[in-house]
């Protein structure tokens, strides 16, 4: 469905229009059905890759293909629905009137705009009495709402968020991630941003973190978490000197709880425990989280 | 045809939007107000009444539709940009020329019902005040509208790329130099034939008022206020040829204006 291949893109700024690189060489896959999200930090280039796929910005070089046509022509966009970050709209038109605007635009009229209007409304848990009231009168959480039902009223194939979960409450959040997930099951493919790590593990097949421009790890959380080493915790019945604790193994702080580095390290541990008759109560696996993978490679970066 | 309905709901939107524009209220109470006092302008002169009071209201009408045409048109766009309401509005499959468009047809509209309410009161004073409402009055004020159609034009092609204060001088300038030009060409033909520019700088000023008078839309040819209002007959084809004029400049205006905008970035 989105096809990027070694994308740059540059923006001038200032009297002496000096050049800043904003996207470095950028490349990925989104598989149609898929939900896909892409993490990183604030001007990382997360808006920036969202803005060139809904033809908001130009590009420098490289190949960007939505559903099979370039962003530049305005047809890629009859595939698309696309909810900015912090969306902001025609304060003087009610939430109703705003939907209605854009639906025409997309070519929905009548009845059947009016059934549209009410399915994304429903979809969001916003079919409200606030609908009616003029935009310039609601809260974030509700603005994000509008935002996201103007995005899928043309029941899109492809759906762009970005930040879709920000501004919003924990109740609001669910909703999102339920219409998120509720979306996909019907066919349409996700694409969104968000800096709430915790949704993303949920509900994402696939992620790109990307960090000064570059995508640094791509793939499934699985495939992303395990490249980063697996931690093995291990319980025993009984405490073990520290002195005496084999090669990779470290003690946590816990009098019988150890860290085994790797599975080499496990292996060790559990050889130990067994020749010395030490009784092994609990042993799981602790993969690093988005987070942490996140923070090392923004460190990694500022480094 | 997608793109035209795409144009009409985008000028709707722009009505809509514009109508609650506050800065068009103050502008059209000022007007009325202006319209009013014309009687009184024309009790005060020592010219005959009914002259007074037409020139006076074709001149406010001109005013006031120059100052809707500016100060709303150039913040049209850049209000859009500023607001980021154009991130969701161009990620819809609109083209950048159809959202330019729209918004020109969207201010126009206002305009237009601007200066017919105008000419509502327009009429109605000369009414009372047995001034002797001629129907060739219209003739001058649809040419302010086609002068503020250009105008419109301009305002648009200006803020496709520079902030709203640049858009206002720019068009502002345009204003003028499209008022003045035919006058500085005569004069600077006329200063050359007496003989009191020489050589080469006199060939160069020449040029420049040639150019001037070629580049920039000539807005003089708008203003008939002198004719209408002494009954004097416009030449054949006038208002027809100075139609063709405007709508050429405004086609020529719109498409630059389009696609620049289409080269833009949005952040």
């Amino acid at each position: 469905m989105i096809e990027i291949e070694h994308l740059h893109k540059t923006y001038r700024s200032g009297f002496t229009m000096k050049p800043k690189l904003a996207l470095k060489d950028v490349s990925f896959r989104v598989e149609t059905g898929k939900v896909y999200g892409f993490i990183g930090p604030n001007g990382a280039g997360k808006s920036t890759t969202i803005k060139v796929l809904t033809g908001l910005l130009n590009f420098d070089s490289g190949k960007v293909l939505v559903n099979g046509i370039s962003p530049r022509d305005v047809k890629s966009r009859e595939f698309i629905g696309y909810s900015p970050e912090q969306p902001y709209f025609y304060d003087y038109l009610s939430g109703r009137e705003l939907l209605r605007f854009y639906g025409k635009l997309v070519g929905l009229k009548g009845a059947g705009l009016e059934s549209r209007i009410g399915w994304a409304l429903e979809l969001l848990h916003a079919n409200k009495d606030w609908i009616d009231r003029r935009l310039r009168s609601y809260s974030k959480g509700m603005m994000q709402r509008v935002g996201i039902a103007q995005a899928i009223l043309s029941k899109p194939k492809l759906l762009i968020l970005d930040e879709p979960m920000s501004g919003l409450d924990p109740m609001g959040r669910r909703d999102v991630r339920e219409a998120i997930q509720q979306l996909n099951r019907d066919g349409v493919t996700i694409f969104y941003s968000s800096h709430l790590l915790s949704d993303v593990e949920a509900i994402s097949h696939r992620v790109a973190m990307i960090v000064d421009g570059h995508i640094v790890r791509e793939g499934t959380i699985d495939e992303i978490t395990e490249s980063c080493g697996v931690e093995y915790h291990v319980r025993t019945r009984q405490a073990i000197l520290e002195s005496d604790l084999p090669r990779g193994v470290s003690a946590t702080g816990h009098p019988q709880e150890y860290i085994c580095a790797d599975d080499v390290a496990r292996d060790r541990m559990l050889g130990f425990c067994l020749s010395n008759g030490i009784a092994v109560e609990k042993m799981d696996h602790k993969r690093p989280s988005l987070e942490d993978i996140l923070t090392e490679e923004i460190a990694r970066a500022d480094a | 045809m997608q793109m035209l309905k795409h144009i009409g709901i985008i000028a709707l939107n722009t009505f809509r939007e514009s109508i609650r524009d506050k800065i068009l209220y103050n502008i059209g109470f000022l007007a009325i107000a202006l319209t009013l006092f014309s009687i009184v302008l024309g009790e005060w002169s020592v010219f005959d009444r009914a002259y007074v009071i037409k020139s006076t209201t074709l001149s406010v009408m001109s005013l006031s539709g120059l100052l809707i045409s500016i100060f709303v048109g150039i913040s049209l766009v850049q209000k859009e940009i500023q607001r980021r309401t154009v991130l969701t509005l161009l990620s819809k499959p609109i083209s950048r020329a159809a959202f330019i468009v729209g918004k020109y047809f969207g201010l126009l509209a206002v305009v237009a019902v601007h200066l017919v309410l105008l000419t509502c009161i327009y009429y109605v004073i000369l009414w009372i005040t047995n001034s002797s409402p001629t129907a060739s009055l219209l003739t001058a004020i649809y040419l302010i509208f086609c002068e503020m159609a250009v105008v419109i034009a301009v305002a648009l092609l200006f803020s496709s790329f520079s902030s709203t204060v640049l858009s206002a001088l720019f068009t502002l300038g345009v204003y003028f130099a499209g008022h003045l030009s035919d006058q500085l060409l005569e004069q600077v033909k006329f200063a050359s034939r007496m003989g009191e520019l020489h050589g080469t700088s006199s060939a160069l000023l020449e040029k420049a008022a040639v150019v001037i008078h070629a580049v920039f839309p000539g807005l003089y040819r708008f203003n008939v206020t002198n004719y209408v209002v002494h009954g004097v007959a416009l030449p054949d084809m006038y208002v027809f040829w100075n139609s063709i004029y405007a709508l050429g400049y405004i086609g020529v205006f719109l498409s630059i204006a389009s696609w620049w905008f289409s080269r833009r970035d949005f952040l």
